[in-house]
């Protein structure tokens, strides 16, 4: 009698996270798997209606050896880490400049949020238009300043520049908003103490404070790097990958892949290939972020 | 004295609703008996049509109303932006029963849906005297936007001749011609380039000479759109994308030639030429910061309007100009009924309705490009829009091959199309970038069996 309670007492957490499994591989592991599986195929968008073909790992072997994959490659890698640093960078420093209370601090807050919030098409469409080199307003208030015209977009070597200032003008007001939180759950009494021990602000702020931010600034790096990693709509719009393919990244070369050159099962791959960079980059940092809990 | 209000206003109404439906009804039999076909034959039918964002099909919807009241069809419409047709249109055709029972097609996909069976042959219904419009006049439809937009294999599978089958017909069609701004030529005493040597010529003297404006528009974004601008030079230089054995003819020194003359060319463009999509291409011309346009005639319909155009009554028009030769684009939208459709019949009426004479004739009045021989030659059009006499003369000229359009070309058109690209923004040189396009795009015609 005890014992078959004692069985039932152990099966029953079993129980209770049942659905949220069942649901959790219907919806996330068995996707994931048919699309690795899709990888070792070969299927045209226009044969959608046709079984795909087993081609073995030949859709793998041609994205390794294509040059417009490696160069997607470390665009996609300039690209993230560039917006992950300036934006760690410049949202903890406008963190820190708004922390104490600044007249019109709330004002400033909803000022700052307002790009988060704008669909990634309308900023995609926006930026465009500013950039564009005849009209936009960003070659015409050079013009004023007596600077030659830029040819933001059409340049391959401006091109990646112009979204990675996009996507910060975008991204740094989340990463700002997180920063200020953490900031904010800084105890106050590690601030009193270092000024009895007469602290600067530069002390206060290397050993107080940014070690507190740690895990904050982990968490935010994270959602940011696998965010920027997407991040496809942008560039579709304001580039769609040119001039040449020097703004291809990857989750755009996968979307090409799939619905211009209708290669679905080399897509896959492709996407195989950007899931598991994703994945060790999260664990990478995640793992990290754990440590400096323990310790 | 409510009641006796209402009791008024009721009878008013019923007979209101009386001699209404009276009057529709003796139009509607007044039609049938001067047409003597049976318009009305699937009245109460609904047909769902898949259409692109463009001038002719823009021109086409203020009139579909007329076609809803004359056969008691409805008619509707899913408007979409042209390059995103494509995947909405091979998932609904590859359903058991789709929704779209009359499609447009970019003519690069034809070769695409007709070989998966996604496209009904049109000849049946056509032949068929109960369905077929006794004066649409088949043969009057420009014989190279036919051939262009509606056979299937026929020569080198995409073209008409021998054994090839009608998927279509055009509306939406379009050729090259040059488009230029009179006005500038004119002060300047400029010779309207008749030939490749003098169009460089004209644009290197504008954009040197004349202040604020440049000499050539053309679109170069990395992909579709810089392939799109490369092959209108490519024809008159007399170069192809595949020789006659599928083997790759794009490093060919005639096709080198035309991309190093594009590259030249983009010297005398606005900045940015090289994000330009037809968008960008239109703006610079309409908005009078470039001077020629040499790219799809449909153009012609929007450099007019003074809606949308600065320069409506400064324009100029003339033929492709010579290299080799003239040959011009052939391209633009082509409809198609898919196999699936469920109202096929209805939508092969609203079909021939569309790209009928007199429908036609309304189109172009609202903006809309010509694709019959008869409203092109037409004097009196001719006297309205200049471009259609131009027209009139490069038809003739017509490359219905000017692309291959095989089920592969999306892929094959992307990959050259970021090597243009690459020429135009000086990233590689023209030898380099094509010789670097051999190996993967044989590699994807070994794959699809075209050569071994």
């Amino acid at each position: 009698m005890s014992s078959a309670k004692g069985l039932a007492t152990r099966k029953s957490p079993y129980l209770f996270i049942l659905p949220a499994f069942a649901i959790l591989v219907g919806v996330l592991v068995l996707p994931v798997f048919s699309g690795i599986r899709l990888g070792f195929f070969e299927w045209a968008l226009r044969d959608i209606g046709k079984d795909p073909e087993f081609v073995g790992l030949r859709n793998f072997m041609d994205i390794f050896r294509s040059e417009n994959f490696h160069t997607s490659i470390r665009v996609t890698l300039i690209f993230t880490f560039s917006v992950v640093v300036l934006e760690l960078f410049i949202g903890t420093v406008l963190a820190l400049l708004l922390e104490k209370g600044v007249p019109g601090l709330r004002f400033f807050r909803t000022i700052f949020i307002l790009p988060v919030m704008i669909a990634p098409v309308v900023v995609g469409v926006v930026w465009k238009f500013m950039y564009n080199p005849s009209y936009g307003k960003i070659n015409y208030f050079l013009q004023v300043l007596g600077i030659e015209p830029v040819g933001w977009l059409s340049d391959p070597q401006m091109a990646l520049i112009s979204i990675i200032i996009t996507d910060v003008w975008q991204w740094t007001p989340f990463v700002f908003l997180l920063i200020l939180a953490g900031l904010q759950g800084v105890p106050q009494e590690l601030n009193d103490a270092s000024k009895v021990d007469g602290a600067n602000y530069l002390q206060t702020l290397v050993h107080i404070k940014l070690p507190c931010l740690s895990n904050v600034i982990a968490v935010t790096a994270v959602l940011r790097l696998i965010d920027a990693f997407r991040g496809l709509v942008v560039m579709l719009i304001m580039t769609n990958g040119g001039p040449g393919v020097s703004t291809e990244i990857l989750s755009l070369h996968l979307y090409k892949t799939a619905f211009t050159d209708q290669r679905l099962g080399k897509a896959s791959a492709i996407a195989v290939v950007l899931l598991m960079i994703i994945t060790l980059l999260s664990i990478f940092f995640i793992t990290r972020s754990m440590k400096d809990e323990e310790l | 004295m409510m009641k006796k209000i209402l009791m008024i206003l009721m009878v008013l109404l019923a007979v209101c609703a009386v001699t209404f439906a009276q009057g529709q009804k003796a139009e509607a039999e007044v039609k049938e008996s001067v047409e003597g076909f049976d318009w009305r034959q699937f009245e109460g039918e609904t047909i769902v049509t898949c259409f692109p964002n463009h001038v002719t099909y823009n021109a086409l919807m203020p009139l579909i109303p007329e076609f809803e009241a004359k056969t008691g069809i409805k008619v509707e419409v899913d408007l979409l932006q042209y390059l995103k047709m494509h995947d909405k249109q091979v998932l609904e055709m590859s359903k058991p029963s789709g929704d779209y029972d009359l499609i447009s097609m970019v003519v690069m996909w034809k070769t695409e849906y007709a070989t998966a069976g996604m496209l009904r042959p049109l000849e049946p219904y056509f032949e068929n005297p109960n369905l077929a419009y006794p004066d649409y006049d088949f043969d009057d439809l420009v014989p190279a936007y036919v051939e262009n937009t509606g056979y299937v294999g026929g020569d080198k599978i995409y073209l008409g001749g021998e054994g090839a089958t009608l998927y279509g017909v055009p509306f939406g069609a379009e050729t090259s011609i040059m488009i230029y701004r009179q006005d500038i030529f004119d002060e300047y005493n400029i010779k309207v380039p008749d030939t490749y040597d003098e169009l460089m010529a004209a644009a290197k003297f504008i954009t040197e000479e004349v202040p604020g404006v440049y000499g050539f528009t053309s679109r170069g974004a990395s992909g579709h759109q810089a392939m799109a601008g490369y092959l209108l030079h490519a024809s008159p230089f007399g170069a192809s994308v595949f020789d006659e054995n599928w083997e790759p003819a794009f490093n060919s020194p005639k096709a080198i030639a035309a991309l190093e003359w594009m590259k030249e060319m983009f010297k005398y463009g606005p900045p940015g030429m090289t994000s330009f999509g037809q968008d960008g291409q239109f703006q610079a011309f309409l908005q009078g910061d470039a001077a020629i346009y040499l790219d799809a005639s449909v153009f012609a319909g929007k450099a007019r309007d003074p809606q949308q155009s600065t320069v409506y009554d400064k324009l100029g028009y003339a033929m492709h100009p010579l290299k080799e030769s003239r040959l011009s684009e052939s391209g633009g939208f082509g409809l198609g009924i898919p196999a699936n459709a469920s109202n096929p019949e209805a939508a092969f009426l609203f079909m021939q309705w569309m790209t009928s004479k007199e429908v036609e004739r309304k189109v172009i009045e609202n903006g809309g490009a010509p694709f019959r021989m008869s409203s092109v030659s037409d004097p009196a059009l001719q006297a309205k829009y200049p471009d259609f006499a131009v027209l009139a003369k490069q038809l003739p000229h017509v490359n219905p091959d000017w692309r291959p359009l095989i089920p592969e070309w999306g892929e094959i058109n992307n990959m050259l199309g970021i090597a243009v690209n690459q020429v135009l923004t000086g990233e590689k040189q023209p030898q380099q970038a094509m010789d670097e396009m051999v190996a993967p795009v044989r590699e994807i015609m070994v794959r699809a069996g075209y050569i071994k």
